[in-house]
């Protein structure tokens, strides 16, 4: 690996965490899109920052950046409290308004400067290595490097520092307010980060990559658990998992590093929905169909506990009097079988104590709903897990 | 002997669009009373709460606690929510939710260590809900979500309690456990403040109670004013009719 190549993986990684930490919390807020709305609307913040200073590296343009991506926040939140339309609708004439100033800006001043609206929506990290930081004629690595550096250090301080505050205002804002812990204190610092860090990272990335680098890691980090700094840590190891594989991708298919990562994530968010343990598609699906069959193995024991006489116990009446088709009968009374649930003897069915006692308790819990006696029975069956 | 007073609101009015949700409301809460708040919906019962709480800000009239502003006593107040009102979905177990009751006495930055843990888990065990403590919240039932929101507003260990319809949507067993804890409370010397929507457990639960329709129509004792008169005039039918029917 050539230098070049390690500080690009560096700069990805670095972006990747930046990006997941505020990401969680938007996804948990249910402001996934806000994200989105603020990569698009920083651009008329660095433009007119570059006009100021007519310097692309000069941190007024972050500035300008944020505040823009500030400004959009706001604008969409005062559209929405007019009550005229909703939320999603506030976001979508928001952004592209603020972004195609942006658009015109470049167009009519800027033309003969390194902005053009491709390196802003897609970014260009193979260029990263190549703009140097040189202090006192030392260079001491890319300038991108730093800046997301120092972007990822201040957002961590506050995450630590405010670790509290950001989940019980995200969890419940009344409470927050009534504590003493201003939500809105909150939810602007949380904008101002997000909005910093998609400038900060943009130029690496582009505007679209930040969005998908702030989103997928939380979005898949939510379903694999249900601890909120377990979240936090996934979403990290998702984001720079795939900004790494993303960069080898994009190296082997010499194709666009950030489309290739946004590739990664993609993918590391549908292999998790498959297999995700609990919520994955498979374990809910394979779940449905437990839980369907222990419902019918109920069912059949329930008849055989609520009838004495023979003939409703008759092998070839269960057919008939559960109106069950053949097939599936017979896989219920191989499954009672097999836990000695029932005995047969000449066709005729009986409950054994197990499946009696079996029987009642469960009738017992699905009528008074209290779990305290099936804590035995929770482990082989998903009917009773709640 | 004179009354002491938990909470009084003068001349309060809240109003959404312009629209008064709340009208000119003077209320008194004594101290140590078990009060529940009736009228029906749209009367702003949860609005009275919230603007209580700060949560809501009035367009006129001041709140004070203990003769005091909210800013200075929130440390004496302790809220439970609407179930409604929170995403339960949220990663996070029954046992650090009742945590961020403790959030307020230790204030900004500072974080929760062995004393709120230990607070957290007696407020979970008088609700009857340690067992379940290290379940994630989605994954209770919405009885004992109620609970849990209660332990926490009893992990806030305060002088006053608001409570936003504690009984809406749980089990019998839920509203006997929750309406024992809130007499505790009452014996305890603590103010209780309930948003109530069943009329026929007032005079049972509750030794106070306040009318509310937009205006204020009555506040006193249940055995004085809990009578067809006042229930005629909230809830603007003739209420004694209504209910034989």
């Amino acid at each position: 690996m050539s230098s070049a190549q390690i500080e690009i993986q560096l700069i990805a990684s670095l972006v990747a965490i930046a990006c997941a930490i505020p990401g969680v919390f938007l996804v948990l807020r249910k402001m996934a899109l806000i994200s989105d709305a603020i990569s698009h609307s920083i651009l008329p913040g660095l433009v007119i920052g570059f006009f100021i200073t007519h310097d692309l590296n000069s941190p007024l343009l972050i500035l300008m950046g944020a505040l823009s991506g500030i400004l959009t926040v706001v604008l969409v939140e005062y559209i929405q409290k007019t009550k005229l339309v909703k939320e999603d609708t506030a976001i979508g004439l928001v952004f592209p308004a603020m972004f195609s100033i942006g658009v015109l800006l470049i167009a009519k001043n800027a033309n003969d400067v390194h902005l053009d609206v491709d390196a802003v929506l897609l970014g260009e990290l193979a260029f990263a290595p190549f703009d140097r930081l040189i202090v006192n004629g030392i260079d001491i690595g890319p300038k991108s490097l730093w800046i997301i550096g120092t972007i990822l250090l201040i957002t961590l301080s506050l995450l630590v520092a405010f670790f509290k505050e950001l989940k019980v205002s995200t969890f419940d804002a009344g409470l927050a307010t009534s504590l003493g812990f201003s939500p809105i204190v909150i939810h602007y610092g949380l904008m101002s980060i997000a909005s910093v860090t998609t400038v900060g990272a943009f130029d690496a990335v582009g505007a679209i990559l930040v969005v998908a680098l702030m989103i997928a890691p939380a979005a898949t980090a939510y379903l694999l658990t249900n601890d909120l700094k377990i979240m936090l840590v996934f979403s990290v190891i998702f984001g720079v998992f795939s900004a790494i594989s993303g960069y080898w991708l994009a190296h082997w298919l010499d194709a666009s590093i950030s489309g290739s990562m946004i590739t990664m994530l993609g993918f590391v968010f549908f292999l998790v929905y498959l297999f995700a343990p609990n919520r994955g598609f498979i374990s809910v699906l394979y779940r449905n169909k437990q839980q369907q069959k222990e419902v019918q193995l109920l069912t059949f024991l329930l008849h055989l506990n609520n009838h004495t006489e023979e003939n409703e116990r008759h092998i070839n009446h269960l057919n008939e009097h559960i109106n069950w088709h053949k097939i599936k009968a017979q896989s219920i009374v191989d499954l009672a079988e097999k836990n000695n649930m029932i005995v047969i003897n000449n066709q005729i069915i009986a409950l054994t104590p197990k499946g009696k006692i079996f029987t009642e308790k469960a009738i017992d819990y699905i009528i008074t709903n209290d779990d305290s006696k099936i804590e035995s029975m929770k482990k082989d069956f998903f009917l009773f897990r709640g | 002997m004179e009354i002491k007073y938990a909470v009084t609101v003068d001349d309060l009015t809240v109003a959404y669009n312009y629209k008064p949700v709340l009208w000119d409301i003077d209320l008194a809460i004594p101290e140590g009373v078990l009060m529940a708040i009736v009228g029906p919906n749209g009367a702003g019962k949860s609005t009275l709460i919230k603007s209580i709480l700060g949560i809501i800000n009035p367009i006129a009239g001041s709140v004070s606690i203990y003769g005091k502003s909210y800013d200075k006593q929130r440390k004496l107040v302790a809220y439970v929510p609407q179930k409604g009102s929170v995403d339960w979905d949220f990663p996070t177990t029954a046992l650090d939710v009742v945590k961020m009751g403790t959030y307020g006495s230790l204030g900004w930055v500072k974080r929760p260590g062995k004393a709120q843990k230990k607070a957290a888990l007696e407020a979970l065990e008088k609700v009857g809900m340690l067992a379940f403590k290290n379940r994630q919240i989605s994954q209770l039932s919405g009885g004992q979500q109620q609970r849990v929101f209660l332990a926490r507003a009893l992990a806030q260990n305060a002088s006053i309690y608001f409570m936003d319809e504690p009984f809406q949507g749980v089990d019998a067993t839920t509203e006997i456990t929750i309406i024992n804890i809130l007499k505790e409370l009452r014996k305890a010397g603590k103010t209780v403040v309930v948003v109530h929507h069943d009329l026929q457990t007032v005079p049972e639960y509750f030794d106070w109670v306040t009318f509310l329709n937009v205006k204020k129509i009555a506040t006193g004792p249940v055995k004085e004013i809990f009578n067809d008169d006042n229930l005629t005039k909230t809830y603007g039918i003739n209420y004694k009719v209504s209910v034989q029917q």
